[in-house]
């Protein structure tokens, strides 16, 4: 039984027995190359749920405070390892009702990054699938190409510790195996290239990078930790923290609000990176900060159930300042 | 925007920090001697009960200290929110303190010890936004420890008016 399989039953099960008012998952998209995030109501309707390489979407994001419609909806949602971690994270901080929620994990073996197919092609792409560790695509004038998965995979998942949803009610087929994470320390090596420039080429490389933003706030909306998105001091206007006006300064101010407001709650899941539309690269500007998280506490925000975030405790005996 | 002005001590926000007038004049044009046209503006975020008195009690004790700092006083440094100084460094301040409470001496008991794990991350990820390490201080001085302030502000300023005003800068 496949994993897809295991997610339609489990979402016919929950759906018929009345434990959940709708399920949240994944289906296939207007573009066969595409997966978008499914609603399913009814227990006739679970065969449009997928599972497969392309299933990015953290579907955690309609969980968070007040997105759930109605508001006392009971709610079945899959998630990734990733994605669970954002998950706990916000039960961490009482965030979201456990009791609400069914949630079905996803074991996971890396998922495709689609624009970067998209650029290897001058058109249309119509078709990805992915078998043995071998990814084929066709487009609409009939190119086809194949790649090994290793070199299509998203940021996020080729430094991946946490294939297996942290927290799940329910597991869709056998779990994959686990890296090694009392062993080995995370690998960070993706934020080197950048912390090894100067400051003068920091400040560049910043100006150049981030000029492109639109604040248009796709990553604040997409962001499941990013809480507050309804009362966001990024859209106070009185008082105005940040300015209407379309500077760099403004932009990168933007940014690091967002950031410094999930400062261990975020575990890097990488959505904001994925519905940039001007492709920022937020994920590293986060992977950089949960650098910083992890040297200064050893903590990976949404691993542990029964923790609280780094930011919400304090220590009479850390060792900070002077 | 205020980038270029070198406003009057006086807005709401804003305030000269107590007793810097005496060496007001002598430190303002060695700094413009230094940078060349203007000198450098240092956001000071104190909290009311220790720093912010600490200042104070140098002022009061007539200490020499430069008069390129404003203190913006909050009510404790757990108050404080990373964004108030990557707002200042928007703003075009050319370097930002942040001082409270001996960490156990809080007013609030544990304010600061909430806060000192914030400006930990803050610290480091300024330095990752490319603003160099003497543009941006943390640190504690009591009320009674006028002559502590007088020397973080000392130094403090010394390393921001070897760099020299930011101008032109990404954040």
């Amino acid at each position: 039984m496949s994993r897809q399989d295991h997610i339609r039953e489990f979402a016919a099960k929950a759906l018929t027995e009345g434990r959940v008012d709708y399920f949240i998952g994944w289906k296939q998209g207007h573009n066969a190359s595409e997966v978008v995030p499914a609603f399913v109501k009814e227990a006739a309707a679970v065969d449009q749920l997928v599972w497969n390489e392309l299933c990015h979407h953290n579907l955690v994001t309609f969980l968070k405070r007040n997105m759930p419609d109605p508001a006392g909806a009971k709610i079945g949602v899959c998630v990734k390892g990733c994605d669970s971690r954002t998950l706990v994270a916000l039960l961490q901080e009482e965030l979201i009702d456990r009791d609400r929620l069914y949630v079905v994990g996803v074991p996971c073996d890396g998922i495709i990054d689609r624009r970067r197919l998209e650029k290897e092609f001058a058109d249309e792409i119509v078709a990805v699938s992915c078998s043995d560790g071998r990814v084929s695509v066709a487009t609409r004038k009939g190119n086809e190409k194949e790649f090994a998965k290793e070199e299509v995979l998203l940021d996020a998942c080729t430094r991946c510790r946490y294939p297996n949803a942290v927290y799940a009610d329910d597991v869709a087929g056998p779990p994959v195996p686990e890296p090694d994470r009392d062993g080995a320390k995370p690998d960070w090596s993706d934020v080197a290239g950048y912390e090894s420039l100067s400051d003068d080429e920091k400040q560049a490389t910043l100006e150049k990078v981030y000029s492109a933003c639109v604040r248009c706030f796709a990553c604040i909306h997409v962001c499941p930790v990013c809480v507050c998105w309804d009362k966001c001091v990024n859209r106070s206007r009185q008082p105005e923290l940040v300015e209407q006006k379309v500077g760099t300064k403004q932009k990168l101010l933007f940014q690091m609000i967002h950031m410094f407001h999930v400062a261990g709650r975020c575990p890097s899941c990488g959505a904001c990176d994925r519905a940039c539309p001007v492709e920022i690269p937020l994920y590293l500007l986060h992977r950089k900060m949960n650098k910083e998280i992890y040297d200064m506490f050893g903590f990976e925000p949404g691993t542990k159930l029964d923790e609280k975030p780094v930011f919400q405790l304090f220590d009479v005996n850390d060792r900070f300042g002077d | 925007m205020a980038d270029t002005t070198t406003t009057e001590a006086g807005g709401a926000a804003f305030e000269a920090a107590p007793g810097g007038n005496a060496a007001a004049g002598a430190n303002v044009a060695a700094a413009t001697g230094d940078s060349g046209d203007r000198p450098v503006k240092i956001i000071g975020i104190v909290c009311n009960w220790c720093s912010y008195a600490g200042a104070d009690t140098a002022g009061v004790g007539r200490f020499r200290q430069p008069a390129n700092v404003r203190l913006v006083r909050v009510p404790c440094t757990g108050r404080i929110d990373p964004l108030f100084a990557l707002k200042a460094f928007e703003k075009g301040a050319d370097g930002v303190l942040i001082s409270g409470c001996h960490p156990g001496d809080c007013h609030y008991s544990e304010g600061n010890y909430y806060a000192r794990r914030k400006f930990e991350l803050l610290e480091r990820l300024i330095h990752h936004l490319g603003i160099p390490k003497e543009r941006f201080k943390w640190t504690w001085v009591s009320a009674s420890e006028g002559q502590r302030w007088q020397k973080v502000v000392t130094d403090f300023v010394a390393g921001v008016e070897k760099l020299g005003p930011r101008e032109g800068r990404a954040l």
